[in-house]
């Protein structure tokens, strides 16, 4: 049973005083690198977070780089100081117990071997700290490494091992601990494309395996998607959303969750959003899309103040389908360029200035020899009906 | 550029090899020579075999001078070393204020010669010793050594302290933190991550205070200039003063046969301290 709490976790870096460059130089001003928060307390990393991560499960902060993932990981570990809030773990408030006695296990994105250790001793060195016997060590040990098929690499340094095998070890040594929280900073993205879907699919595999809570940090969306039970969504110290992957995919919360989300991105363009009757279309200067009745239904439950009805309306590019030149709804683009991307094609039309993406199965694509898709070329599509999402301008907050 | 460069190397590298031949090498073969002649000038010089390293050998002061030497040397790289990391790893950690004040204040020393190192250091412990009542450093053989130690720590401690530093800094703070993970003290964390990964480090630390410690001279001349009767008189003091105090043309080849075995001792000791540290350290 091991449940985390997070309640209000708040975390400021103290603003650094402007030091006096010794030769009397002026210290360079380091551009900015993202919309934290700057207050007098300093710059403001993490706000507002409250989570509740159940008992064995696993649950993935995913966010671009800066957005505070990384510092809250290293809060509920231990190896950041919280400025203001709770963590507790399993009932007990830890945010003044040191690291190693939250009974945690930590694998870092460098995988953070000692390379003055072999295999073994890497994995072995925490149960030696806490005097466990040296028969039992050695049980935990080899059975970790057959879980994660390293047994033959026991006696290597870290040094002789490829990217993949040090990764293993980095997870085999967090397993020998049996902790009841395993934390992943980006464990992944040191490898090699192919290498990460290998070791993601061995992941999954893993947590089936060993019986832990899992809180694992990354800014792949396609890690978050398909390791996390849930995932929380972060930018700029904010938490945006938190939810299934179906969720977020599904009923983004804002514009931001619905554009980090997805591959390829939504797309997105302005509109007017016109109620006439029962009925709500959003209207372009060039194209008009009628919504589905349930978004209707949901619309007029809300009952959304539209104010002047400007809307941003977002679609993903795989429920956009193409349509015959001139059919009702249909919308005319110009092709700007096609990405062959294996089994689809990312199809990128330009209509009045909005770029939009669409996917075509590459043998619909090939079917007259490329002839229907070729870049400046018409193209036709509709939208499907339910694939309209619709975003507050000001606000940019889902509307439904 | 390339080209040029492929074409013209030799003229780069001339002045290098020029005064490095000029100025190492023939004097050194040279020397090599003169160790096995009776001389006075290097063109009036007579062979006379292995006649001078036996003298040398029978000489009971270069032998006191030898051992001193080597108490020395082992006595000042041990203190040296220890007292550097713990005052690197003082000045590393965290959240400490006034760092660079204090780094500063360590490595300055370093920048004052020897010799007035040693003249500075015979006025304080000469003062020390008479307010306590002991015999002052020309007549006190173990002030002398002590004197020479505490001089060479003062003065080689920051120097080092700056290598360690790098050395620490350059340590991942990833594995600093996998161990605080990992459940590792303080103490545990210093032996078992940071000093194996400070190896390279420690490596050149040893081999600077090992063979500075063996070459001393400008302090040993300074302090207490051998005295008394030659009992604080290291090898390269006692060498100089075969050489240049001591009346007879045989002194000179004695000297000069000193000045050989001492070069291939110092040699010697570095290559054994630099493959035993080197077998140490980690490649990360």
């Amino acid at each position: 049973m091991a449940e985390i709490i997070l309640k209000n976790i708040k975390k400021v870096y103290p603003a650094e005083k402007e030091r006096k460059h010794p030769f009397g130089k002026k210290a360079d001003h380091e551009p900015k690198k993202s919309n934290l928060q700057v207050t007098d307390e300093g710059v403001v990393a993490v706000q507002d977070f409250n989570l509740t991560v159940h008992d064995q499960e696993f649950v993935v902060l995913v966010g671009p780089s800066g957005c505070g993932k990384s510092t809250t990981l290293r809060m509920i570990a231990g190896l950041e100081d919280i400025s203001s809030g709770d963590l507790y773990i399993d009932g007990k408030r830890v945010n003044d117990v040191a690291p190693k006695d939250r009974d945690i296990a930590m694998v870092f994105q460098s995988y953070a071997l000692y390379p003055n250790m072999t295999v073994y001793e890497n994995m072995a060195f925490t149960l030696e700290l806490k005097k466990v016997p040296k028969d039992e060590i050695d049980r935990k040990v080899r059975d970790a490494a057959e879980i994660l098929g390293i047994t033959q690499y026991l006696d290597r340094k870290p040094k002789a091992l490829s990217g993949g095998q040090r990764q293993r070890v980095a997870i085999g040594r967090a397993i020998v601990r049996d902790p009841k929280v395993f934390l992943m900073d980006e464990p992944l993205s040191n490898l090699d494309a192919k290498l990460r879907n290998q070791m993601r699919a061995e992941l999954i595999k893993l947590r089936h395996k060993v019986h832990g809570t899992f809180v694992y940090v990354t800014h792949d969306q396609t890690e978050a998607m398909t390791l996390g039970d849930r995932i929380v969504i972060m930018r700029d110290g904010y938490v945006q959303q938190i939810g299934t992957p179906q969720e977020v995919f599904n009923h983004p919360a804002n514009l931001f969750v619905a554009g980090f989300i997805g591959v390829p991105q939504m797309n997105f363009f302005d509109a007017r959003l016109v109620h006439v009757g029962n009925e709500f279309h959003v209207e372009t200067p060039t194209f008009s899309v009628s919504l589905a009745p349930e978004t209707c239904m949901k619309l007029s439950e809300a009952g959304v103040d539209f104010g002047s009805g400007q809307v941003v309306c977002g679609a993903r590019p795989e429920q956009i389908e193409l349509a015959r030149p001139n059919e009702s709804g249909a919308v005319r683009g110009k092709i700007v360029v096609s990405e062959l991307m294996g089994s689809t094609v990312h199809v990128h039309a330009d209509v009045d200035g909005a770029e939009f993406v669409l996917v075509i199965p590459t043998v619909d694509f090939s079917r007259n020899g490329g002839e229907d898709f070729l870049d400046g070329g018409d193209i036709w599509f509709k939208f499907e009906p339910n694939a309209v999402h619709l975003f507050d301008k000001a606000t940019e907050r889902n509307l439904i | 550029m390339g080209k040029v460069l492929k074409k013209w190397w030799p003229l780069f590298v001339l002045p290098t090899v020029l005064s490095f031949t000029f100025g190492f090498i023939i004097p050194f073969f040279q020397g090599a020579y003169l160790s096995f002649c009776k001389f006075k000038t290097i063109n009036k010089a007579t062979f006379v075999g292995f006649s001078n390293y036996a003298a040398a050998f029978q000489d009971p002061e270069f032998a006191h001078a030898f051992w001193l030497t080597a108490a020395f040397a082992f006595l000042s790289t041990v203190l040296i070393n220890v007292i550097a990391l713990a005052i690197a790893l003082a000045l590393t950690r965290k959240g400490l204020k006034g760092t660079n004040a204090f780094r500063t204040v360590f490595f300055m020393p370093n920048l004052i010669g020897g010799i007035v190192l040693g003249y500075i250091w015979q006025i304080l412990i000469n003062a020390v010793l008479s307010s306590v009542g002991a015999q002052l450093l020309s007549l006190n053989t173990t002030a002398g050594f002590w004197g020479m130690i505490v001089l060479t720590l003062w003065q080689q401690v920051g120097y080092m302290m700056i290598i360690y530093i790098a050395g620490l800094q350059s340590i991942p703070s990833d594995y600093l933190e996998a161990a605080k993970v990992d459940g590792a003290n303080a103490w545990q964390t210093l032996w078992k991550v940071k000093i194996p990964n400070l190896m390279s480090t420690i490596t050149i630390c040893l081999f600077l205070s090992l063979t500075n410690g063996f070459k001393l001279f400008d302090q040993n001349l300074a302090l207490t200039g051998g005295d008394p009767d030659h009992m604080s008189e290291m090898l390269a003091l006692n060498i100089y003063n075969t050489f240049y105090s001591r009346v007879g043309a045989k002194w000179m080849g004695i000297g000069q046969a000193k000045a050989v075995i001492f070069c291939i001792l110092v040699v010697c000791i570095s290559l054994v301290q630099l493959k035993i540290t080197r077998s140490k350290e980690v490649q990360q």
